[in-house]
C-alpha cells in the first residue's frame, strides 16, 4: 500500500474522479455563474460577450434605485450576528448541561434533535401556525397573561418580521450545533476532566478552561457552518414570507431577481456575492483561529 | 366461382383490417404542468373531468399531471424554463408574464396547428393576451374577471346595504367594524390576491385608459394620473380604516380564504373561479366592485382572458401535446363553467346545462354581459420587474407602510 501511495501517478488516479466530479458541478458552474454576472442578460438578450458589461451588475446590485440587495446583506448580516452570538452560545450551554451526565440524556439529546430532522417546510409551516394572530400558540399566550400582540401580526409587523423570520431557523439548528459539541465533549479523555476535577475545578471554570479550549476545532466547524448557512439561507424566509419586502435575503433576492425579474446577468452577479461572502468568511476563520493557535503555542 | 368468392372474401378481409390499422397510434406519454393541487380548488374537478374525457377521446395519449400550487407554479415554472426543462403542456399566465417566458424560447407558437375553424370557436379578443408578433403561444380556458363577492347573510344580519358606490363600501366597513365583524380579507403574503384589489379600485377611480395606458406602459401612460393616484389613495384608506384583519399582510390566499368560506368575512375580491367554491352556498353573492361616482368605469372589469395552456417549445410529440393543449382549453372552458369555477372563452351551447349552473355563475355572467371592457390586471400585464414592482408597492399599501401618492410615485419606476 505505502508502495503505491508513494507513487505520485497513483494518488493522482485516485483523487481524479473526486477532482473531475468537482470541476464539473463546483469549478465550471462558478465560473460560469461569473461570465454571467458580467453580462447585461435579460429574456431579450442572449448570454454572449456581445452583451459584457464589465462590474456594472455588481454596482448596480448595491445601488440602483429601489434594489432591495443592501437590505438583504444587511439582514444576512444581522441573523449571522444572531446565530453566533445568540444561537452558538445556547447550542454549548446546551452541550455543556447535556455532556456533565444529566438524568436522561439521550432523551433530552434527540428531542433537541428532533428540529434537524424535520424538513424546512413542515418547520416553516409550523411556525406559520405559532404565529398567527388568532389561533397562534405565541398571541394565545401573550394575551393570556395581558401582553400585548405586534400590530399587523408578527411576520407583518414591520419591527418583528424580521426576526420572527430568523427565530425558526435558529430554533431548528440549535440541536444540530449542540449534538456537534456535545460529542466533541464527550470526546475529551476522562482523565484531563478528573485531573481537572482534582486541582478543584468545577462547574463554569471546568467549561471556559478545560472543556471549551479542547473542543476549539469543533467551535471552529460549528462556526463554519453557521456563518455559510446565514449567508445562503433561503428555504425558511421563502416559506414563512416568500422574501416579501423587510424579509428579504440574499438567496431570496438573487431568486427573484433571476427568475421573477429575468435579469440574468445581476442575479448571476447576486449569486457571486453570496459564494465570495461565503469563502471570505470562511477565510477569516481560519486566519483567526490560526492566530489564536499560534499564540497558544506560544 | 369458388375462385370469386374466395377473392371477395380475402379482399373484404384486408378491407376490414385497413381501418384497423389506421386507429394504431403510437403510444405517447405527455407531461402537464398544473395548478389546482388543492382539492378546495374549484377548477380541479372540472379539470379533473377534462382530462378523463381527454383520455377517452385519445387513449394512446398518456398525460402525466405535475400538481402544484399556484404560487409554487410560478417559481417552479420560472425555474424548469431556466433549465429548458417545461413540461409538455402547461398552464401559465397570459400578457407579461407568458411574453417573458416566449422570449426565453420556452413556447411553441400554435399558429401550425390552429384552423380557421377552432379558431372561430374562440369568443372575440380571446387570444389578445397570448399573441405576440402575430403568434398565438396558448389557449385560454377561461374568460377571467374580479368581482366583490359579499357574504349576503352577514350583511342582512347586521343590517348592511350591498356597497354599489365608492361610498357605500366605506359605510359597510365600518359598520361592520363597528360589529366586530371582518369588513374585507386578501391573501397579502401571496401579493397577487392584493394587486387584484389594488387594481380595481385605480380601475374605478382612473377608468380604463388611464390603468390600461399605465399597465401597459403605452404612449402617454402614467401611475401619477390623478385617478390613478385616488385610487391608491383609496386602497391606503380601506387600510386606514382598519378594513382587513391585522395580520392581513402575512396571509397567503388559502390562509385568508379559510374565514372567508366560514362566513366571518363580510367580502372579499377574487377572481370568477373563487365562484366555484361558493356555488353550494346560498350566503354568497358576487357583485360588481362598487362604483365610483363621476367616473366611466362602473363596468369596466379587470381580468379577461388571462390564463392559459401552453406547449413547451421543445416538446418532443408536439402533435399530440397540441391535441392536449386545445382539448383542454376549449373543454375546461364549459366543464369549468358548469362548475361555477370558471367563465367560458370557447363558443358552446349551453342551453342543455341551464339548471346545472350555480346561481353565483349566472350572477357574474350576468355582470360581464354589461362590461364596456376588460383590462389584464396589472402584474400580468407589467413584465418581470415592473410586475415585481407593482406586487411589492402594493404589498407596502396593505402593510400602512406607504400612501398612495407614494405608490404612484415609486411606480413611475417601470417608465424609467
Amino acid at each position: 500500500m505505502r508502495k503505491v501511495l508513494s507513487n505520485k501517478w497513483h494518488i493522482m488516479v485516485f483523487v481524479l474522479p473526486t477532482v473531475l466530479f468537482f470541476t464539473f458541478f463546483v469549478i465550471i458552474p462558478i465560473a460560469m455563474s461569473a461570465f454571467y454576472s458580467t453580462l447585461n442578460w435579460t429574456t431579450k438578450t442572449k448570454p454572449t460577450l456581445e452583451y459584457f458589461v464589465g462590474f456594472k451588475n455588481y454596482i448596480d446590485m448595491f445601488t440602483a434605485k429601489g434594489s432591495s440587495f443592501p437590505d438583504a446583506v444587511r439582514h444576512s448580516l444581522l441573523y449571522a450576528g444572531a446565530s453566533v452570538f445568540l444561537q452558538l452560545p445556547f447550542s454549548l450551554l446546551l452541550a455543556l448541561l447535556l455532556a456533565r451526565g444529566v438524568k436522561a440524556e439521550s432523551f433530552y439529546r434527540n428531542i433537541y434533535f428532533i428540529p434537524v430532522i424535520l424538513s424546512s417546510v413542515v418547520v416553516g409551516q409550523l411556525w406559520r401556525k405559532i404565529y398567527n394572530n388568532d389561533y397562534g400558540l405565541l398571541n394565545l399566550f401573550l394575551r393570556a397573561i395581558g401582553a400585548e400582540t405586534p400590530k399587523g401580526g408578527w411576520l407583518a409587523n414591520k419591527g418583528t418580521r424580521l426576526w420572527a423570520t430568523f427565530v425558526p431557523v435558529l430554533w431548528q439548528y440549535v440541536g444540530y450545533h449542540m449534538l456537534l459539541m456535545y460529542g466533541a465533549l464527550k470526546s475529551i479523555s476522562p482523565d484531563i476532566l478528573e485531573a481537572a476535577t482534582v486541582d478543584g475545578a468545577t462547574g463554569p471554570i471546568m467549561a471556559f478552561r478545560i472543556q471549551i479550549p479542547l473542543i476549539r476545532p469543533m467551535l471552529k466547524v460549528c462556526l463554519s457552518f453557521s456563518l455559510i448557512g446565514s449567508f445562503k439561507l433561503y428555504d425558511m424566509v421563502k416559506i414563512l414570507t416568500d422574501g416579501n419586502i423587510g424579509t428579504e435575503v440574499p438567496a431570496t433576492t438573487m431568486y427573484r431577481e433571476m427568475f421573477k425579474s429575468h435579469n440574468f446577468g445581476t442575479g448571476s452577479a447576486m449569486a457571486m456575492f453570496i459564494v465570495a461572502e461565503c469563502l471570505l468568511f470562511t477565510v477569516l476563520l481560519n486566519i483567526i483561529f490560526k492566530d489564536r493557535d499560534r499564540e497558544r503555542s506560544r | 366461382m369458388k375462385k370469386f368468392v374466395a377473392t371477395m372474401l380475402a379482399l373484404l378481409l384486408c378491407l376490414s383490417v385497413v381501418p384497423a390499422l389506421a386507429d394504431q397510434h403510437e403510444e405517447v406519454t405527455l407531461t402537464f404542468g398544473s395548478i389546482w393541487s388543492s382539492e378546495s380548488e374549484a377548477t380541479r374537478a372540472p379539470f379533473l373531468k377534462t382530462l378523463e374525457e381527454f383520455a377517452e377521446q385519445y387513449p394512446w395519449i398518456h398525460v402525466e399531471v405535475d400538481w402544484n400550487e399556484a404560487n409554487a407554479w410560478k417559481d417552479k415554472g420560472d425555474t424548469l424554463a431556466s433549465q429548458n426543462a417545461m413540461p409538455d403542456v402547461f398552464y401559465w399566465n397570459a400578457g407579461g408574464i407568458l411574453k417573458a417566458m416566449v422570449d426565453q424560447g420556452q413556447v411553441m407558437a400554435l399558429n401550425d396547428y390552429l384552423d380557421d375553424e377552432t379558431l372561430g370557436r374562440l369568443i372575440d379578443g380571446a387570444l389578445a393576451n397570448m399573441t405576440f408578433d402575430g403568434k398565438i403561444y396558448g389557449l385560454p380556458y377561461t374568460n377571467a374577471c374580479s368581482v366583490l363577492y359579499c357574504n349576503k347573510a352577514l350583511f342582512e344580519a347586521n343590517n348592511v346595504k350591498i356597497p354599489e358606490t365608492w361610498d357605500e363600501l366605506k359605510a359597510a366597513v365600518e359598520a361592520f367594524k363597528a360589529a366586530g365583524v371582518t369588513p374585507m380579507t386578501t391573501g397579502g403574503g401571496d401579493r397577487w390576491p392584493t394587486n387584484m384589489l389594488g387594481d380595481i379600485l385605480m380601475l374605478r377611480f382612473a377608468g380604463d385608459e388611464a390603468f390600461r395606458k399605465a399597465v401597459f406602459k403605452l404612449e402617454g401612460g402614467t401611475f401619477l394620473d390623478e385617478g390613478l393616484i385616488a385610487g391608491a389613495n383609496a386602497f391606503a384608506e380601506l387600510v386606514e380604516m382598519g378594513a382587513f384583519p391585522d395580520d392581513v399582510a402575512a396571509l397567503t390566499r388559502d390562509e385568508s380564504e379559510v374565514p372567508w368560506h366560514d362566513g366571518k368575512v363580510a367580502m372579499y375580491v377574487m377572481g370568477q373561479w373563487e365562484g366555484g367554491n361558493l356555488a353550494d352556498k346560498e350566503d354568497f353573492i358576487a357583485v360588481a366592485f362598487p362604483a365610483v361616482p363621476g367616473v366611466d368605469s362602473a363596468n369596466a372589469f379587470m381580468g379577461g382572458p388571462a390564463e392559459e395552456f401552453a406547449v413547451a417549445a421543445y416538446t418532443e410529440h408536439p402533435e399530440e401535446a397540441y391535441l392536449l393543449c386545445q382539448f383542454c382549453a376549449e373543454n375546461l372552458s364549459k366543464n369549468g363553467y358548469l362548475s361555477g369555477a370558471g367563465l367560458p372563452c370557447w363558443k358552446a351551447d349551453f342551453s342543455e346545462y341551464e339548471d346545472q349552473i350555480a346561481p353565483i355563475t349566472r350572477q357574474i355572467v350576468a355582470l360581464t354581459n354589461e362590461a364596456t371592457s376588460f383590462l389584464l390586471w396589472g402584474n400580468t400585464a407589467l413584465e418581470g420587474e415592473d410586475s415585481e414592482l407593482l406586487m411589492d408597492q402594493t404589498l407596502l399599501l396593505l402593510s400602512g407602510e406607504i400612501t398612495g401618492d407614494e405608490f404612484c410615485q415609486n411606480m413611475e419606476a417601470i417608465f424609467e
